[in-house]
């Protein structure tokens, strides 16, 4: 199976999928246990989309002004989003509202859940804090400049931010500690961990990729990037990284030994006009999800040279892309406030 | 998604900026704006949106030694563009103490706030009375009248005509093309500060021709502006060979650079402007049929020599 755009394939939307239009800025979607789905908007309103097409999605005004971020609170039946109104938000499908923390004229963007080690951690501009199951506040992690990504260690025991002038590593437990410095010149907007723990990739200002390998804080520079990169996503395993920021979605090789050090990346997905601007890996797959600038979707394989459309061009960029945690599912949202969700279980991947 | 104007407040602490803001914000126009202020704020803003700025200036790995950007508008800006259609325009006070090199930058350097906002102008909002012991004083109070596309000469009731005339003629020997208005409590008709398009030129370099009298070097500032013009089409390898190399070498030192400049064998102006090292040019629209095909380009800086620049710019003519 294959496709191009101009072909006007039917896509995978029109064909298993459901879809809604909702007008507002899609920040963040993601899958909740019992199979909704939440998507964060620009209004500052949450929606909960039952899986069932007939059902209107709740509703649920979280934050005055807009939701920057998104994702799956512990336990997997809340959604936590943080605001431009300062405050970091639990909510429930029957819109039950918990205020976790806030503070006043301060975005919250970055945030990042352990399951693990049942931890919560939110940017509040320059500060990091990190809040136990029951909401407390049990740690305080001061930068010099604002933090634009952080995320947990595998194990939950640890906390990487990104900033100006590179990375910094945390204890994920009280304060008072001095962070592990990971030095590279230039603006860290966004951070990822690897599955295995070994690597940490921050997205930079200057379009391209920076990474530690965090044992000895060895560099590895990926780029060639005509865009910011702005959704990094890892391959089951932690294989490949996937990125966004390029025509073709470029997946970093992390398999073998120096991780993507002198390697070249896969580039998949050509073929498709325009720039990826989200990607989701399958949690089992080596499939790709990619979203581009025009607002169309696809999917793709590592080592198949053929994507697979699921939404054509239109309703604007593609901002969000999540799967459910079986696989089975494939939400998505563009910023002009359009959600489509595809049902997987009975697709199989082209030969 | 739509483009959405931003307008950049400046000008010295106690000049009148936060008068300007809060008289923008409650004039009926009908106009909605998000308000993004900085962490030092005078007094209060009065307005459903506003954000608090805290102006980091990072420095971008691209090799250029002056370019450096505001990385938290890259992030507000960005944040603002969730909310899209909750208002019409941005304005961004900066503090009285900010250089306006690294805002400016920003919409060149940005690929994101460049597809999402357009900089509309930098307002530089000058205390009529204080201003020339500032400039004295102050470096920042130079490049701030030096970055601006529109300047409210403000407190005029506080100076006598002829300190005015002074004052004014120092700010002109700094900056060439800024479109200056007098005002009392920055009382000026908004409609010649807000969505003026300035940084796209057209009207800025409709400049009276004698701007600058070769007598008048009465003042020593450190910032001037070079004006100069031609008739004759320009050769356009030439010129961007000229150009690419001056702002190279001498980036630094030129804070603004602009043009509208006649091609030799091209039917459309050549619209030129660089902060700093970072140019763009793009052709845009056709000259008149009977318009004066009439190249001009404008120069603001240190350490710039006039006679140097021309006899450089003429080697360009076809």
């Amino acid at each position: 199976m294959s496709f191009s755009a101009e072909q006007g394939t039917t896509s995978l939307l029109d064909r298993i999928g459901t879809r809604r239009m909702l007008h507002a800025y899609v920040a963040g979607v993601a899958f909740l246990e019992g199979g909704v789905l939440a998507a964060a908007l620009g209004d500052g309103r949450v929606a909960f989309i039952g899986s069932e097409n007939a059902n209107a999605p709740r509703l649920v005004s979280v934050h005055d002004g807009a939701c920057l971020s998104l994702a799956v609170d512990l336990g997997g039946e809340r959604v936590l989003t943080g605001g431009d109104d300062g405050r970091l938000v639990s909510t429930d499908t029957a819109g039950e509202i918990t205020a976790i923390s806030a503070i006043d004229g301060r975005w919250v963007e970055p945030i990042a859940v352990s399951i693990v080690s049942g931890l919560r951690a939110a940017g509040f501009g320059k500060t990091v804090c990190l809040f136990a199951r029951d909401g407390s506040a049990v740690g305080t992690f001061d930068h010099p400049n604002t933090v634009g990504g952080l995320a947990f260690d595998p194990k939950g025991r640890r906390l990487a931010t990104a900033h100006y002038g590179g990375a910094s590593l945390w204890w994920a437990k009280a304060g008072g500690q001095q962070p592990k410095r990971l030095a590279w010149s230039g603006s860290h907007l966004s951070l990822t961990w690897s599955p295995d723990g070994k690597y940490i990739v921050t997205a930079m200002q200057e379009n391209e990729l920076h990474g530690w390998r965090v044992a000895d804080g060895a560099d590895m520079r990926m780029s060639g990037y005509p865009g910011k990169v702005k959704s990094m996503s890892w391959l089951p395993k932690g294989r490949y990284l996937a990125t966004s920021g390029a025509e073709p979605v470029v997946c970093w090789p992390f398999h073998g030994k120096g991780g993507p050090m002198g390697k070249a990346p896969l580039d998949l997905g050509w073929g498709v006009d325009g720039v990826v601007t989200v990607v989701a890996a399958h949690p089992r797959h080596d499939v790709v999800a990619a979203g581009y600038e025009d607002g169309a979707t696809i999917l793709v394989q590592i080592d198949r040279a053929h994507p697979v459309l699921v939404k054509q061009p239109g309703e604007g960029a593609v901002t969000a892309l999540a799967w459910s945690a079986d696989g089975q599912h494939l939400a998505l949202g563009t910023e002009s406030g359009f959600i489509g969700r595809v049902r997987l279980s009975d697709w199989r991947a082209p030969t | 998604m739509d483009q959405i104007p931003v307008t950049v407040l400046t000008g010295y602490l106690g000049a009148g900026k936060t008068t300007l803001l809060n008289r923008i914000l409650t004039e009926q126009h009908g106009k909605k704006y998000a308000v993004v202020v900085n962490e030092f704020g005078e007094i209060g803003i009065d307005n459903d949106l506003v954000v608090n700025a805290d102006e980091e200036v990072f420095e971008m790995n691209n090799g250029c030694i002056c370019c450096t950007v505001r990385g938290d508008l890259i992030r507000i800006l960005g944040g603002l563009m969730k909310r899209q259609g909750s208002f019409d325009g941005i304005l961004i006070e900066t503090t009285g103490l900010a250089d306006p090199a690294p805002v400016a930058q920003t919409f060149f350097v940005d690929e994101d706030v460049r597809r999402r906002t357009w900089l509309d102008s930098i307002v530089t909002v000058v205390d009529a009375r204080h201003v020339i012991q500032r400039l004295g004083d102050s470096h920042e109070a130079l490049e701030q009248i030096a970055f601006a596309d529109v300047i409210l000469l403000n407190k005029t009731d506080l100076v006598s005509a002829d300190e005015l005339a002074q004052v004014e003629r120092r700010i002109r020997s700094i900056n060439a093309t800024a479109i200056i208005h007098r005002t009392q409590r920055c009382e000026v008709d908004l409609a010649t500060v807000l969505g003026r398009r300035a940084f796209d030129l057209e009207r800025i370099l409709a400049i009276e021709p004698n701007f600058l009298s070769e007598d008048d070097h009465e003042h020593d500032d450190a910032v001037k502006s070079v004006c100069l013009r031609t008739d004759r089409p320009l050769d356009g390898t030439r010129l961007m060979g000229w150009m690419q190399r001056l702002l190279a070498e001498r980036g630094q030192d030129l804070l603004r650079t602009k043009g509208i400049l006649s091609i030799a064998g091209q039917d459309k102006q050549f619209v030129v402007q660089a902060v700093h090292m970072l140019m763009e040019g793009n052709f845009t629209k056709p000259w008149g049929p009977n318009e004066n095909r009439e190249s001009r380009l404008v120069f603001i800086g240190r350490n710039i020599d006039g006679t140097e620049l021309r006899q450089q710019f003429d080697a360009c003519i076809a």
